[in-house]
């Protein structure tokens, strides 16, 4: 026996111990605290849920974002979705584009979160996506795209994609412009934006569509500086932006779905008891599920 | 070609121009930082700005010293644990990694220093923080396992390579003499390294540590995925908290006006913090 | 210092050392027990990323083309190489010459030259994401390359500026000065000695540094998320648009909507840096016999 043996399965047990993550089974206690996950302030995501729950209150006379400080935030949907699936107390919300099966949507004042339930009004939590220009769209290509978007073809990818498109909307007409068009911003509209350049792509394949994925903000200053052709926001626009000349459409409106992992036993919560959960009032399970 | 007196001087110049390089990079990020901080600064107050414990943007209150903290707490956690692992690994390496293992294993730490600090977030958030929240729901602390204790344990793995790295070179370029002498003289294996080649490599591993403390305190993708982010002071090792990086990276995105201004002056006192890290290691460095 | 003579006593030798000093057996194990840890760690940590994502690497994944059905990384894998190369084209002869400078010509009690080094010390310790930021104000905006290879690229050269300096000085540092004296005993001059007897023996410690660079270049995505851009295709030139293997990654993973081509996306960026690395080890091996 020589240390060459002795390291070699050192590293064999390090490894072993490392694999074996420890792992202690537990039935769902409804007397834990509650893990409150939020985006981060000033996420389109999160101003349309604060919004829509009026997780509000006043302070110096300004009315406010009131989220517990106590909130975890994150800024990525994968982040939050991983987060929730691993953490039985947990509760979050993300884009209904994004949901998955990992997690489970909240029925909220008994309506289910879905495409239908939003166009019905029953779902209440929902938001715009927006295009911004500076102006009116300068570039022939942006102003044909912009077009394409909101034609019936357009608004069908919308649809497909999971969002829930405009009414009223007119077949697109085709129009032969050529060139290049620069098309940026948030990065919960890309999705859908990507697969619209595709389709238009193929109606009139001598447009160019560049697509930029980063931040709404990042979107609009770009758009301003002319650096952008369309810009794109998960969220509505600020005074100061709309002062610095931008204009914005809506080309679809995105649901909001409540989320706690599988384990947890609640289906439902009204408006009242989210609220009160993110305000940082109610903090245990036993206190919104009889 | 090199021999003429003209061309040394030419190329004495040329060497001082490019070791200027650096210091005109560093004028200009100033420049940026400063003029855009300043105005956060002069309208929030510095007092107001570096110790209130409150940070509501959308009510226009700006309080930073949460983030100090946590940036604090957790570059702390991530040092107590990397450079000490970092070390010892890297006298392995240098001294004891019998030569079949030594390839791979070099590669090894060369792959990770590459790993998108995105990767590590993911392993991060699916192997430390389900084992952190068990193991601080077995003490009976609670937390969720996004936490600081999280954070540290995660920028110390990330910090190792850098570590390893640069502390192993330092150590193999201590002449051998050294090594060759302390034995002669009857000392083992081990109390030369610790008591001969250790100080004698002294320059090259502070010179890890401070890459080290500098890859952690401007770590950001990777710690937001677990770190939990909340802006307010943690009061033990298994709540979240949020650092100076996490919070220009979360918030920037959709910032406008004061808002922006406030993260970019958050971005300036992380760059005076670093300035006095720097400072004190200089000082160490002169002083032993 | 014989790595191997640890190992080639006898293991009874090595027990009866250690028998007499207690000290050094616990520094021994000391030593062995972090190597144990660190490596069982990263072995994990590349098996975790291999296991979840080899799987799902297909041949469809190395298509020319990215479109939202199919996230191919071929343009992101030819980004990736062009920003590295075109960094380090920049990056490596300043990091070089500025390390000469500060080793073989400064008068090391010089103010000016401590200035030099605190700078280069404070530029490692900067925050990518700040790069990110400056690098889009700077080179964006103000040097009008707009979102571009070039502008990423430049951008990374400054970041791993730092990292360049301090490795080759440590590296120039540790040629003996022996080498120096006997290279000028035989009349050569200062530049000569340089070139031709300093740099080649600090090959290896240089190269040592300039792979821990390329590895900051590929894992990098904050600083170029602002500057280089996220445009998924085939750039023209180096003043187009791109995104470097990191970046798809992270736009891949952050939505959550393709987190399986994210792994497998992960996995190539492992093989990427593999080759790399061995290129630079062979490369190594040619320049130290010349």
């Amino acid at each position: 026996m020589n240390i060459k043996t002795i390291l070699a399965s050192g590293l064999t047990v390090g490894l072993l111990f490392a694999t074996q993550g420890i792992n202690f089974a537990h039935a769902f206690d409804k007397k834990s605290s509650i893990t409150v996950v939020s985006r981060e302030e000033g996420s389109g995501t999160r101003g349309a849920f604060v919004e829509l729950f009026d997780i509000m209150g006043e302070i110096k006379g300004k009315k406010a974002d009131l989220t517990t400080l106590d909130a975890q935030i994150t800024n990525s949907t994968s982040v939050m979705m991983t987060t929730i699936a691993g953490d039985e107390y947990a509760i979050g919300y993300t884009s209904l584009g994004a949901l998955n099966d990992s997690v489970k949507a909240l029925k909220i004042n008994n309506a289910e979160a879905s495409v239908a339930n939003i166009q019905k009004g029953l779902y209440p939590v929902s938001r715009p996506f927006n295009i911004v220009t500076l102006g009116e769209a300068q570039n022939a290509i942006a102003k044909d795209f912009i077009h394409f978007i909101l034609s019936t073809e357009g608004q069908n990818i919308v649809s497909q994609a999971g969002y829930i498109p405009l009414n009223d909307t007119k077949p697109f007409q085709v129009a032969k412009v050529q060139g290049k068009a620069i098309v940026g911003g948030s990065s919960s509209v890309a999705p859908v934006m990507e697969k619209l350049a595709e389709a238009y792509k193929k109606i009139n394949p001598q447009a160019e569509i560049e697509l930029q994925v980063n931040d709404s903000t990042t979107g609009m200053m770009s758009t301003i500086n002319k650096t952008y052709d369309i810009g794109l926001a998960s969220r509505n626009l600020k005074n100061q932006e709309m002062e610095q000349g931008l204009k914005a459409t809506v080309i679809a409106t995105d649901g909001i779905a409540v989320i706690i992992n599988k384990n947890n036993p609640v289906e439902n919560l009204d408006t009242k008891q989210v609220k009160e959960i993110y305000l940082g009032n109610t903090l245990t399970w036993d206190q919104v599920s009889k | 070609m090199f021999s003429n007196a003209l061309n040394e001087k030419i190329m004495r110049g040329v060497f001082f121009a490019t070791a200027c390089t650096s210091v005109l990079a560093v004028v200009l990020i100033c420049f940026f930082l400063f003029s855009n901080g300043a105005n956060a600064l002069s309208e929030i107050g510095i007092f107001e700005f570096l110790f209130g414990t409150i940070w509501r943007p959308n009510i226009d209150v700006y309080g930073i010293f949460p983030m100090i903290i946590g940036s604090i707490y957790m570059t702390f956690g991530a040092i107590l644990i990397g450079v000490p692992i970092g070390i010892l690994t890297a006298i392995f390496m240098a001294f004891y990694c019998p030569s079949i293992l030594y390839k791979p294993l070099k590669i090894a730490t060369d792959i990770l220093a590459g790993i998108p600090s995105v990767v590590y977030g993911f392993f991060g958030l699916i192997i430390i923080v389900p084992m952190i929240k068990d193991f601080g729901r077995f003490l009976g602390m609670g937390g969720n396992g996004n936490s600081l204790l999280t954070a540290s344990i995660l920028l110390g793995i990330m910090i190792l390579p850098t570590i390893i790295s640069v502390t192993e070179s330092a150590l193999r370029a201590v002449p051998k003499l050294y090594y060759e002498g302390s034995l002669a003289l009857g000392a083992t294996h081990e109390k030369t390294i610790f008591h001969v080649l250790i100080p004698a490599a002294k320059s090259g591993i502070l010179a890890s540590i401070v890459l080290g403390i500098g890859r952690a305190i401007g770590e950001t993708m990777a710690v937001i995925m677990v770190a939990g982010n909340q802006a307010r002071i943690p009061s033990d090792i298994f709540q979240g908290a949020r650092t100076l990086t996490a919070n220009v990276v979360i918030e920037m995105g959709y910032a406008t006006g004061l808002h922006r201004d406030a993260l970019i002056a958050t971005g300036v006192v992380l760059f005076l913090f670093i300035l006095v890290i720097n400072a004190i290691l200089a000082i160490l460095n002169k002083r032993t | 210092m014989d790595n191997s003579s640890f190992f080639t006593q006898k293991f009874q030798q090595k027990i009866l050392v250690y028998k007499n000093s207690p000290s050094s057996c616990l520094l021994m194990l000391l030593v062995l027990g972090s190597a144990i840890l660190t490596f069982s760690t990263l072995l994990y940590l590349i098996l975790h990323i291999t296991i979840k994502g080899i799987p799902h690497i297909q041949a469809s994944l190395f298509s020319f083309t990215y479109t939202s059905e199919n996230a191919s990384v071929i343009p992101a894998i030819v980004n990736t190489i062009i920003v590295t190369l075109l960094s380090l084209l920049f990056a490596v002869p300043l990091g070089i010459f500025s390390a000469i400078y500060l080793v073989e010509y400064a008068n090391q009690k010089n103010k000016f030259i401590n200035f030099i080094r605190l700078t280069t010390i404070t530029l490692a310790g900067i925050p990518s994401i700040v790069y990110g930021l400056f690098g889009m104000l700077f080179f964006v905006i103000s040097c009008g390359f707009g979102f571009s290879l070039l502008a990423g690229a430049l951008t990374l050269t400054i970041m791993i500026l730092p990292l360049l300096i301090r490795t080759t000085e440590e590296a120039l540092l540790a040629v003996p000065t022996l080498y120096r004296e006997g290279s000028y005993g035989l009349g050569a001059g200062k530049l000569r000695t340089i070139f031709r007897i300093v740099l080649p023996s600090a090959i290896p410690g240089i190269l040592a540094g300039i792979i821990l660079s390329i590895g900051r270049i590929i894992g990098e995505t904050a600083a170029l998320v602002y500057t280089s851009g996220t445009v998924a295709k085939m750039p023209d030139s180096i003043f187009s648009s791109g995104r470097t293997l990191a970046i798809h990654m992270f736009n891949l993973a952050n939505e959550g909507l393709y987190m399986n081509q994210a792994y497998a996306t992960a996995v190539i960026l492992l093989v990427v840096i593999i080759f790399i690395n061995s290129l630079s080890y062979y490369l190594a091996k040619k320049l130290v016999k010349i």
